[in-house]
C-alpha cells in the first residue's frame, strides 16, 4: 500500500536558519493522510520541539489536529488554544495545513516541514495508479494508462527513445510509459488505431484557475449551506412522489408491539378474546415517557405474546387484533371541540390520550415534548424528508395541507410558543407553494425553504439551519427554545383534536428502484410488511434488501413477518451494497461530512480496541447516527455499528 | 483533490460502439460529479447493455467486489466506457487490459491538490516550501507565474494580469508581511530558484 | 558598446523599442530604424514576443540590426524557455557581439495568440538577472563553470513609477538592483510629479533610469490602457487634451506634444529616456526636437 503522507520535517540546517530570530513558540502538527492509519500520534511534532529546543527556544505550547487543511473544523480546534505570550507558530503539515493556519491567525507563521511531491492525484486508495488532472483526458487513445503520469516527459505523440530494455531514461525503475501503451494497443488490437492518430498538442490553458475556482466556490457554500457537512446521496424520489396516496386494503390482522415509542413500553389493558372497536385503547402508557396505543381496526383480540420487533429484531410484547372487517368506531372517537376554546394542558393531555408520537422515526411523545419545562420560542415542523427515496412527508404537505397547519397551530398553543416554521427542503416546491399560499395570511407562522442536503431533518441540523442555533452537546432542542415535531405528527395532532382520532394509521412510502409498484400508502398501524411488500407487485430481483425506513437510517429486515409502526416512514427495496470493511486510509471524508463536526474515523479504530475513554474524548454520544461517514467512507468501515458499540459501552458506564 | 467534467456529448457518443456497459463512479461526488447530467446523457446511448453506479473504483479490490455480479455482461461487452476521475479509468482499464476502456470525463485538479476537503488554498508540492519568507501565502499557486522573487509588473490595481479576479499574489505576499511587520522578509538575500529536480533529496543550489 | 557606459560617461540615454515582424521580412523594419532612430537613439530595444505574440525572435533581429549598424537591446522573458534555453541565449547574444539585455518576467501565456501553449517561468526576471551575474562571473546558475573569458553585458530591468503600489514595486526594485541590475527603464509615464516622487525613492540604488513613454495615439488607446495595462495610468486632463482637437490628434500631434512635454518636466530627474513608439518611430524624432534634445552620433 502507498503511503502518501504529504510532508516531511524540513532539513535541520534550514530550520535552524528559520529559528535564528524568533522565540516563544507554539507548534501545531497536521496528523497526516492518506495513509494507512496506525496511529494517531505522527513523530514529527516531537522531533522539531528536540530541535527548537536544542537552541534553547522557549516552547509555550503545542498542538496535533487531525486533517489541519479542513478549515472549518481546524478554526474551532483552533479557538483560544494559543497561550498568552505565543509569538511565533510553527507548523508541521503540507502547504495546505500551513497556510489554513495562517490565514487563521493574526502573528507570523513558519512552516517547519516541506511538502513532499507526487506526480499528480491519487485516488480515494492508496494504490499507485495516479491522473495528472490534465483537463483533457487522453486515456482513450493510449489504452487507459496516463501519458501525462507515466510518461516522464508527459508525451503525448509516442515514445521519446531515450528507453532502454523498456525502462524510462529518467528513471530506470520505472517503465516506459508509452511501451506499455503500445502493448496495451496492441493486445486490444487497436496499433493501426494509433498509427491514424491526428498530431495531439496539449492545450495549458484548459486547466482554467478561474473556471476551478468558481467550482470551489459553489462546492464549498453547498457544503456549508446551514450547517456543516451532510452528504446528497441519489434521491431516487421520482419514484413515487407523483403518486397520491392510496388507502391501503384492510388487514386481515394487525399486530401492534407494545413499543412503538421512545421510553417504556406500553401496558396492554386488554384480554385475549376480548372484542375492540377501532380507536379503542388497548394499552396504556406506563411512566412519564411513554405513550398509550389503540385498536387500529375493530375485531377480536387474540394474542397478546411476543412478536418479532422490526426495530430490535428481537421478540417483544404486542397485541393481535383479528379485524372483522367493520372499522366500526370506539365511542372515544370524538371531536374535541373548538381550538381556541382549549388549553395548553387540555391539548397536551389529548395528545397524550391520542398516542400521538414523533412520526419521523425515535417515536418520542409529543406531548412530553409539548409540555417543556423550558420556555418555548418556536415550534419547528420538519417537512424536509431528507431521506431518499421517501416522499410520505411530501404527500402528507401536499394532500393534508390544512391539518398540517392546524396541528402545527395546536402545538405552538400548547408549548406557548409565539412563532412556528415549516421547514421543506427545495426539492418539494410544491409543497413549498401550497404551504405558503395556506399560511400567507397567518402571521406567526414562516415557510422555510432549506437547500436540499442530507441529514436535514435531523432536529440539531434543522434547528442551525433555521434558527442558526447550536444545542449543546448532550441537550435537547428544547435547550435553545424549539420544539421540533415530523408534520405527519403534525397531522396527526389534528386528527387527534378534531375528529378525536387517535394514532392508528400513518402514510407511509413503498418505494425503491427494486419495488415493483412503487406508491404512498395511508396503512393502518400493525399491518404486516410483508403484506404490504406483496400488494407493492413485490421487489425485482435477488440481491434486494428491504428496509423499513429510508437508505440512510432505515432498518434492514431478513423476516418480512413484522408490523409496521407509527413511526416507520417507509418500506424500501433497494440493491444489495456488497461491501468489505479494509484499513482506514484517514481520507477525511468522514471529518468532512459528519454534520455534528465530530472525526468519525477515531471511533472505527476505538471500537475495536475497547478505548472508551477516546471514545468519550471524541465526543461519540453527540453522534446522530446519521449514516453520512458510513455512506462516504473510502474504506467501507461500517462506522455506524462500531460508534453504537462504543455508545453501548459508554451507556453502561465501561 | 479532483473535478470531474463530462467530455462533450459527441465524443462520448462517438465511444459507445458496439455492446457497451457503463460505470459511474460516485465516490467523489460530494466534491464532484456531474450525476444529472451523466444520466440524461446516458440515456441516449446506443448500445448499452448495462450501468453500473457505484463508487471508489479506485481501489481495485472494490473494483472487483463491485463488478463481481455483473461479470457476464462485461465479458459480453466490447468497450466499457467510465464516468470517473482518470484514476478511476485507469484502474478499470488495469482490470480489463483487453477491453476497450473509455474515459468520459476529463479531470482538473482542484485547489488543495490531494487535500481533504475543497479548499480556498493550494499547494503545488514544490518541496521546498516557501511559506516562511512570504507571510504564509504561496507563492507558488496564488501567483499566476509561480514567481518567487516578488511580482512580473503585470498587476493592474491589484488583480493580477492573467485574471483580472485574482488578486496578485505578491500584492498579497507583500501586504500581508506588512500588517505582519515583516517587509524585512522581502530584502533580497539571494534570489530564489526552485529545484525541480527532486527537491526532498538535496539542498538546492543556486 | 554597453549603454551603461553611456550612463556613466553621463549621457542623458535615448532608446526606443522595435518589435519584429511575425514573419523574416524586416526590411521596412530596418528601413524605419536607418531613417528616423539611427542618429536620434543611442540604441534600440527588441522585444520578445511582445505581449506572448509569437514572431521572430529578438536575438536574430538584434543581430541584423547591430550588422546594419545599430545599436540593439536583446529583451529575454521568462515565459518561453527554461533555465538552460535562457542562459543558453545569453551565452549566444555574447557570441554575436549583442552586450545590451533587458530582462524581463513576461507576460502570461493566455494574453497573446497561443493560449493553449505551456507558460514555463522557470526564472523570473531577478533570477534571470541573477543567472546572468553567474555567467558574467564565469559560472551558470547551476555553478559549473564556463569556459573561457566571460561575457560582460549592460543588464537592465523595467520598473514601473507609476503602478497603483509603489511600494511593492520599489521592493522588486531593489531586489533587481542587488541581484546586479545595471539600468531600468521605465513603464509608460504620463504623470510627472508620480515619475518624480518615484525617482526620489529610487535614487537611493544608484542606478540610472529612463523615463519610459508610450506615445498616446488618441483616447481610446488610453482608455484601453487604464483599464489593462499594468502601471500605466493616462490623467484625465491629458485625455480631455486629446479630446479637445479632433484633428490635431488624429494626425498624431497631440501625441508628440504631450511626449516633448513629459520628456520636459522628467528630464532633470531621469537620466534617459525610452520611447515605445508602438509602429510610430517616425514621430521620434520630432518629439525629441520638441523637448530639446539634439540628434546624436551613433555610438556602435
Ligand atoms: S492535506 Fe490536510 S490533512 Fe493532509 S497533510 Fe495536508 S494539512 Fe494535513
Ligand atoms: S490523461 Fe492522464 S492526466 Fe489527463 S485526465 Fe486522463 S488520467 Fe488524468
Ligand atoms: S453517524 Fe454520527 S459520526 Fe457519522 S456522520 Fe452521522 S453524526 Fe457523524
Ligand atoms: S472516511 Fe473512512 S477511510 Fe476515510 S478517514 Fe473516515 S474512516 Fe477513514
Ligand atoms: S475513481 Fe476517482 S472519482 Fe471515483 S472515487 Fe476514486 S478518486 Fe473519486
Ligand atoms: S511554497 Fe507553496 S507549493 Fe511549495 S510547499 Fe509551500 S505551499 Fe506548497
Amino acid at each position: 500500500m502507498e503511503d502518501y503522507t504529504k510532508f516531511k520535517l524540513k532539513r535541520k540546517e534550514e530550520l535552524d536558519a528559520v529559528l535564528a530570530d524568533k522565540n516563544d513558540l507554539f507548534v501545531v502538527a497536521c496528523n497526516k493522510c492518506f495513509k494507512e492509519l496506525d496511529s494517531f500520534d505522527e513523530p514529527e511534532c516531537g522531533l522539531f520541539e528536540e530541535i527548537a529546543k536544542e537552541q534553547g527556544k522557549n516552547i509555550v505550547g503545542s498542538a496535533r489536529i487531525d486533517f489541519l487543511c479542513n478549515e472549518p473544523l481546524t478554526s474551532k480546534s483552533f479557538e483560544g488554544l494559543l497561550p498568552e505570550g505565543t509569538k511565533n507558530v510553527f507548523v508541521i503539515s503540507c502547504g495546505l495545513g500551513i497556510q489554513t493556519i495562517a490565514g487563521l491567525v493574526e502573528m507570523p507563521v513558519y512552516a517547519a516541514s516541506d511538502t513532499v511531491i507526487v506526480d499528480g492525484h491519487h485516488g480515494m486508495a492508496l494504490t499507485t495508479t495516479l491522473c495528472d488532472a490534465c483537463g483533457q483526458c487522453y486515456l482513450n487513445l493510449t489504452g487507459g494508462i496516463c501519458p501525462v503520469v507515466d510518461c516522464s516527459k508527459s508525451l503525448l505523440n509516442g515514445q521519446c527513445g531515450g528507453a532502454k530494455n523498456g525502462k524510462c531514461e529518467v528513471d530506470k525503475e520505472m517503465d516506459c510509459g508509452w511501451q506499455l501503451i503500445y502493448n496495451r494497443l496492441e493486445k486490444q488490437g487497436r496499433l493501426q488505431e494509433m498509427l491514424n492518430q491526428p498530431v495531439e498538442l496539449r492545450d495549458y490553458s484548459k486547466v482554467n484557475h478561474k473556471f476551478v475556482s468558481e467550482y470551489v466556490k459553489s462546492v464549498r457554500e453547498e457544503r456549508y449551506e446551514g450547517y456543516y457537512g451532510g452528504i446528497h446521496p441519489t434521491e431516487f424520489k421520482e419514484l413515487s412522489e407523483h403518486s397520491s396516496l392510496v388507502r391501503f386494503p384492510e388487514p386481515l390482522n394487525v399486530v401492534i408491539p407494545m413499543s412503538q415509542h421512545a421510553g417504556a413500553p406500553a401496558e396492554p389493558i386488554v384480554e385475549v378474546g376480548q372484542q375492540v372497536k377501532m380507536g379503542q385503547k388497548i394499552a396504556q402508557a406506563v411512566g412519564p415517557i411513554s405513550s398509550a396505543l389503540h385498536a387500529s381496526v375493530s375485531g377480536t383480540i387474540v394474542a397478546v405474546e411476543p412478536r418479532l420487533h422490526p426495530i430490535s429484531g428481537l421478540e417483544a410484547l404486542a397485541i393481535v387484533i383479528q379485524s372483522d372487517g367493520k372499522n366500526t368506531l370506539d365511542d372515544s372517537v370524538k371531536p374535541a371541540g373548538d381550538l381556541d376554546k382549549l388549553s395548553a394542558d387540555e391539548i397536551i393531555e389529548i395528545v397524550r390520550e391520542k398516542g400521538v408520537v414523533g412520526m419521523g422515526g425515535a417515536g418520542f411523545p409529543t406531548a412530553v415534548k409539548l409540555k417543556s419545562p423550558k420556555p418555548i420560542e418556536l415550534v419547528l415542523l420538519n417537512g424536509c424528508e431528507c431521506e431518499p427515496i421517501l416522499t410520505a412527508d411530501h404527500r402528507v404537505l401536499l394532500e393534508y395541507a390544512d391539518e398540517v397547519v392546524y396541528g402545527l397551530k395546536a402545538m405552538m398553543k400548547a408549548s406557548g410558543a409565539p412563532k412556528g416554521v415549516i421547514a421543506i427542503e427545495d426539492n418539494k416546491l410544491d409543497a413549498v407553494e401550497l404551504l405558503q399560499a395556506k399560511t400567507a395570511d397567518i402571521e406567526n407562522i414562516e415557510i422555510v425553504v432549506a437547500k436540499t442536503k442530507y441529514p436535514q431533518g435531523a432536529e440539531k441540523m434543522l434547528i442551525k439551519r433555521v434558527m442558526g442555533k447550536s444545542v449543546p452537546s448532550g441537550g435537547l432542542p428544547m435547550d435553545v427554545g424549539a420544539i421540533v415535531c415530523n408534520v405527519s405528527t403534525a397531522k396527526a395532532v389534528s386528527d387527534a383534536i378534531q375528529l378525536g382520532m387517535p394514532l392508528i394509521e400513518r402514510v407511509m412510502t413503498v418505494s425503491g428502484n427494486r419495488m415493483n409498484k412503487p406508491g404512498n400508502y395511508l396503512v393502518k398501524i400493525g399491518t404486516s410488511v410483508k403484506e404490504i411488500v406483496n400488494h407493492c407487485g413485490d421487489v425485482k430481483g435477488d440481491d434486494v434488501t428491504i428496509k423499513i425506513g429510508g437508505p440512510m437510517m432505515g432498518f434492514a429486515q431478513a423476516n418480512l413477518n413484522v408490523p409496521m409502526l407509527k413511526c416507520s416512514n417507509g418500506i424500501i427495496a433497494v440493491e444489495t451494497t456488497v461491501k468489505e470493511a479494509v484499513e482506514c486510509i484517514k481520507c477525511g471524508r468522514c471529518a468532512d461530512v459528519c454534520p455534528m463536526e465530530l472525526r468519525p474515523l477515531y471511533f472505527t479504530k476505538y471500537a475495536l480496541s475497547e478505548d472508551w475513554e477516546g471514545m468519550k474524548t471524541q465526543n461519540t454520544m453527540d453522534c446522530i447516527e446519521c449514516g453520512s461517514c458510513e455512506y462516504i467512507c473510502s474504506s467501507k468501515i461500517p462506522i455506524v455499528e462500531r460508534i453504537k458499540i462504543g455508545k453501548t459501552a459508554i451507556r453502561e458506564g465501561k | 483533490m479532483l473535478i470531474t467534467q463530462l467530455k462533450s456529448k459527441e465524443t462520448i457518443e462517438a465511444l459507445a460502439q458496439g455492446k457497451t456497459v457503463i460505470i459511474n463512479c460516485h465516490g467523489c461526488k460530494e466534491v464532484y460529479f456531474a450525476e444529472h447530467e451523466a444520466d440524461e446523457l446516458q440515456k441516449d446511448l446506443n448500445g448499452v447493455t448495462q450501468i453500473i453506479t457505484t463508487d471508489y473504483i479506485c481501489n481495485p479490490d472494490n473494483l472487483k467486489l463491485q463488478l463481481k455480479k455483473h461479470t457476464d455482461v462485461i465479458n459480453a461487452a466490447d468497450t466499457i466506457l467510465v464516468f470517473s476521475c482518470g484514476v478511476g479509468v485507469q484502474t478499470v482499464a488495469a482490470l480489463f487490459e483487453g477491453k476497450k476502456v473509455y474515459s468520459c470525463c476529463d479531470t482538473y485538479p482542484l485547489p488543495g491538490f490531494q487535500g481533504v476537503t475543497p479548499l480556498n488554498v493550494d499547494c503545488g508540492q514544490c518541496g521546498e516550501c516557501y511559506l516562511n519568507g512570504t507571510g504564509g501565502i504561496c507563492p507558488i499557486t496564488a501567483c499566476s507565474k509561480s514567481l518567487l522573487n516578488g511580482q512580473c509588473g503585470g498587476a493592474k490595481e491589484g488583480m493580477c494580469e492573467v485574471d483580472k479576479e485574482m488578486e496578485c499574489g505578491w500584492e498579497r505576499i507583500y501586504r500581508k508581511l506588512e500588517k505582519l511587520n515583516k517587509l524585512d522578509n522581502m530584502k533580497y538575500e539571494a534570489p530564489k530558484v526552485r529545484n525541480y529536480h527532486n527537491p526532498n533529496a538535496e539542498e538546492p543550489t543556486i | 558598446m554597453r549603454i551603461t557606459e553611456l550612463f556613466q560617461r553621463g549621457e542623458f540615454v535615448l532608446t526606443a523599442e522595435v518589435g519584429p515582424p511575425k514573419g523574416v521580412e524586416l526590411d521596412h523594419l530596418i528601413k524605419d530604424a536607418h531613417e528616423y532612430l539611427k542618429t536620434r537613439v543611442h540604441a534600440l530595444n527588441v522585444t520578445d514576443n511582445q505581449s506572448s505574440v509569437m514572431r521572430t525572435g529578438s536575438l536574430a533581429t538584434c543581430k541584423v540590426l547591430k550588422d546594419e549598424g545599430l545599436l540593439p537591446i536583446f529583451q529575454i522573458t521568462c515565459r518561453d524557455r527554461n533555465r538552460i534555453a535562457l542562459q543558453s541565449d545569453v551565452l549566444s547574444a555574447a557570441l554575436l557581439g549583442i552586450e545590451n539585455l533587458l530582462l524581463l518576467t513576461g507576460d502570461y501565456t493566455t494574453l497573446g495568440d497561443h493560449p493553449q501553449a505551456k507558460p514555463v517561468f522557470d526564472l523570473d526576471s531577478v533570477s534571470l538577472i541573477h543567472a546572468v551575474k553567474r555567467l558574467e562571473e564565469g559560472f551558470d546558475i547551476a555553478g559549473n563553470a564556463v569556459d573561457g573569458a566571460p561575457p560582460k553585458f549592460a543588464k537592465g530591468a523595467v520598473v514601473s513609477p507609476c503602478s497603483d503600489s509603489v511600494d511593492v514595486q520599489l521592493a522588486k526594485m531593489e531586489a533587481k538592483v542587488k541581484a546586479g541590475c545595471e539600468y531600468f527603464q521605465t513603464q509608460g509615464v504620463y504623470e510627472p510629479e508620480k515619475f518624480i516622487k518615484f525617482m526620489e525613492q529610487a535614487k537611493q540604488f544608484g542606478v540610472p533610469v529612463q523615463l519610459g513613454l508610450i506615445i498616446p495615439k488618441n483616447v481610446g488607446m488610453c482608455r484601453y490602457m487604464n483599464a489593462n495595462v499594468a502601471g500605466v495610468h493616462v490623467p484625465d486632463d491629458m485625455i480631455k487634451e486629446l479630446q479637445a482637437d479632433k484633428e490635431k490628434t488624429k494626425a498624431g500631434d497631440t501625441g508628440v506634444e504631450i511626449c516633448a512635454r513629459l520628456i520636459k518636466e522628467c528630464k532633470d530627474y531621469a537620466q534617459g529616456v525610452h520611447i515605445m513608439s508602438l509602429g510610430w518611430e517616425n514621430r521620434i524624432p520630432e518629439i525629441l526636437d520638441m523637448a530639446g534634445i539634439a540628434p546624436i552620433t551613433p555610438v556602435v
